[in-house]
C-alpha cells in the first residue's frame, strides 16, 4: 500500500490516515456496543439505593418504617400519578382469621375475582388474578375437571356448582417453608403474608403452593391511574414491581382495620363469610358449628388451610 | 509489508462487523419482545356492591316514591280482594299485577296471596302466628316460615354482611331477604358472570366439565 512507502513515516507507525481509520472502527464499535445496551437504559424501575440498603421488615424500627413507607408513597405517586396511603397494619391481638365459603349458594358470577383485583391494585395486564373460580360437575370434587374459563350467557348452569379458590392461609404453609430469604412468612393472626421488597423472585413459592394461589409478576403490573385504590398496606395491596410473588392476604389493608375482605363485600349471594374464629359468636365459629363443612381443600396434602368450605341446603 | 496488509485486513473487518452490528442494533433487527396482548379493563358494573333488588326499607330510607305501596289508592277498604283461580289451581293474577311471578314453592302450591298479605287490611303482612307486621319488617315474615334460615340471618351465617367484622371499630351492615329475594318468586336469579381470565396464547381448552 501506498502509505507503507511514504516517505513522511513516523517512526511509531502511525500516520493520519491509520489514525482516521483506526478511530473511525473505535467509533463504529462504541456506537454498536452504546446501542445495544439500549434496552437496559429504557428499564425504568431500577430499585434505588434507599431500598437496596432497606432492612428485614422485622428488624425495622418504627422510624425505618416510616421512612420506607415515604418512599413507597413518592414512588407509587410518580409511577401512578395517584398519591396513596400506605400503613404498616400489624395482627391484633386474640384474633385468628378464618374463611368460610358457600358451596351451596355460589353462584360462580366471578364478582369477587373482580373485586379483588381492583382492591389490590393487581396488574390489568397481563392480567392477575388472585381468585379462580373453578366451575365443577355436581357429584365429584375431582379438580382435575374443573374448569375456570366458562363464559355462559347465565350462571349458574344446572348441574354444576362453582367453587372460588384462592390463598387458603395454611397454617402449615410450603410456600413458607421453601421460602430461601424468609420473604414470606405467616403472621399470628394466621395470614401468610409476602413482603415485596425482599422477594427475589426465585418462584419457589409458586411451585410449593398446592392451590395455585400465588403469581408472580413477568412484567411491571400494569393499572389505570383511575383504578389505583390509594388505601394501601405495606405487606398488603401496595402495587407490586416486576420480578415479585403476590398472593390473596385476606385484604390486611381492610380486615387488621377491622373490615370485611373486598371479595365478600361484592358477592351478590353472601356465600362469603369472614371472621376472627377464637371469637365464638363470630359468623365463622357458628358456621364451623353449625354446618355441614365438607373439607379443607385437598385435606390429604396436610397444609391444614383456614379456608373452609361448606354446605346448607 | 505483510503486516501492515494483515492489519488493515483485520481492522476493516472489524469495522465493517462493528458498522453491521450498530445498523442491526439501531434498526431494532433481533426485534422487541412481542408485547403481549392488552386485557380489556373489566366493565365497573362487576365491581358494584349494591344488591339486586331493592327493599321497601331502602326505598323509605332514600325517601323514594313509595305509592306503588299505597295498596287503598285502587282497592277499597273492607273489601277484600277475591282470588280467582284457573282450572289447575293456578292463580289468575289481575291486571295490574301482571308484573309478579308465582313462584313461591314448589309446584305452584303456595298460590294464595292471604298466606302472607292480610286480606282486612292490605298494608299489612299476616304470619301465621297472629302477628301483624308492616312492609318494613319484611324479614320476620319470612322467617315466620324459614326459621333456620332466619337464625341463620341473625347470626350473620346467611345472607349479605358488610362493614366491620370487628364490632367494636364499626358497624356492620346487614340487607332484608327481600334485597335478594324476589318474595313472590325467591329463588335467586341468574346472571351474566364476569370476563374469565385471559390468557396470553389464546383461550386453552378445558377438560370437558361432563
Amino acid at each position: 500500500m501506498s502509505c507503507s512507502t511514504s516517505p513522511s513515516d513516523p517512526a511509531d507507525g502511525m500516520t493520519r490516515r491509520s489514525f482516521l481509520r483506526t478511530s473511525a472502527v473505535l467509533a463504529t464499535g462504541l456506537a454498536a456496543v452504546a446501542s445495544s445496551l439500549k434496552p437496559l437504559f429504557e428499564m425504568e424501575d431500577f430499585s434505588s439505593a434507599e431500598q437496596f440498603m432497606q432492612k428485614y421488615y422485622k428488624e425495622m424500627t418504627p422510624e425505618e418504617m416510616g421512612q420506607v413507607i415515604k418512599r413507597i408513597e413518592g414512588e407509587v405517586e410518580k409511577q401512578y400519578g395517584v398519591r396513596p396511603h400506605v400503613r404498616d397494619l400489624r395482627p391484633m391481638d386474640g384474633v385468628e382469621f378464618v374463611y368460610a365459603l358457600n358451596l351451596s349458594r355460589c353462584i360462580g358470577c366471578r364478582k369477587c375475582v373482580h373485586a379483588c383485583v381492583a382492591e389490590n391494585n393487581q396488574s390489568r395486564s397481563p392480567e392477575i388474578q388472585d381468585i379462580r373460580v373453578l366451575k365443577m360437575p355436581q357429584g365429584t370434587f375431582d379438580m382435575d375437571r374443573g374448569d375456570h374459563t366458562y363464559a355462559p350467557e347465565s350462571v349458574p348452569e344446572k348441574g354444576f356448582f362453582y367453587m372460588p379458590v384462592q390463598c387458603q392461609q395454611c397454617r402449615n404453609p410450603p410456600c413458607v417453608k421453601v421460602c430461601p430469604v424468609h420473604a414470606t412468612w405467616q403472621e399470628s393472626d394466621g395470614i401468610t403474608v409476602i413482603d415485596y421488597d425482599w422477594c427475589i423472585g426465585c418462584r419457589y413459592c409458586e411451585a410449593a403452593c398446592p392451590y395455585w394461589a400465588r403469581h408472580f409478576n413477568f412484567t411491571k403490573p400494569s393499572i389505570p391511574a383511575d383504578r389505583i385504590n390509594p388505601d394501601m398496606a405495606y405487606l398488603g395491596n401496595r402495587p407490586r414491581k416486576q420480578g415479585v410473588m403476590e398472593k390473596c392476604h385476606f385484604c390486611v389493608q381492610r380486615t387488621r382495620a377491622g373490615r370485611y375482605p373486598a371479595c365478600l363485600e361484592v358477592c351478590p349471594t353472601g356465600s362469603r363469610k369472614f371472621g376472627n374464629i377464637l371469637d365464638p359468636n363470630s359468623e365463622v365459629s357458628q358456621i364451623l358449628r353449625t354446618k355441614r363443612v365438607f373439607t379443607q381443600l385437598k385435606e390429604d396434602v396436610g397444609t391444614n388451610p383456614r379456608f373452609y368450605y361448606y354446605f346448607d341446603v | 509489508m505483510q503486516n501492515g496488509r494483515k492489519t488493515s485486513l483485520v481492522l476493516g473487518g472489524l469495522a465493517v462487523t462493528f458498522t453491521a452490528l450498530a445498523a442491526a442494533f439501531l434498526g431494532d433487527l433481533p426485534g422487541r419482545p412481542v408485547p403481549p396482548p392488552v386485557v380489556p379493563l373489566v366493565d365497573r358494573a362487576f365491581l358494584s356492591t349494591a344488591t339486586v333488588r331493592i327493599s321497601y326499607a331502602d326505598l323509605v330510607k332514600t325517601k323514594e316514591d313509595l305509592s306503588d305501596f299505597e295498596c287503598y289508592t285502587c282497592h277499597q277498604k273492607d273489601k277484600p280482594p277475591v282470588l280467582k283461580y284457573d282450572e289447575n289451581q293456578k292463580l289468575v293474577l289481575p291486571k295490574a299485577h301482571r308484573d309478579i311471578v308465582m313462584g313461591h314453592g314448589t309446584h305452584g302450591r303456595n298460590n294464595n296471596c292471604y298466606n302472607c298479605h292480610n286480606e282486612s287490611n292490605l298494608l299489612l303482612f299476616q304470619p301465621h302466628d297472629g302477628r301483624d307486621l308492616k312492609f318494613a319488617d319484611s324479614t320476620q315474615l319470612c322467617g315466620s316460615c324459614h326459621t333456620p334460615i332466619l337464625r341463620d340471618w341473625e347470626s350473620g351465617v346467611h345472607g349479605r354482611t358488610s362493614g366491620f367484622w370487628n364490632r367494636t371499630l364499626g358497624p356492620i351492615e346487614r340487607k332484608d331477604c327481600v334485597n335478594c329475594h324476589d318474595p313472590h318468586s325467591p329463588k335467586f336469579p341468574g346472571r351474566p358472570p364476569a370476563p374469565g381470565p385471559h390468557q396470553l396464547h389464546g383461550q386453552s381448552p378445558t377438560p370437558a366439565a361432563t
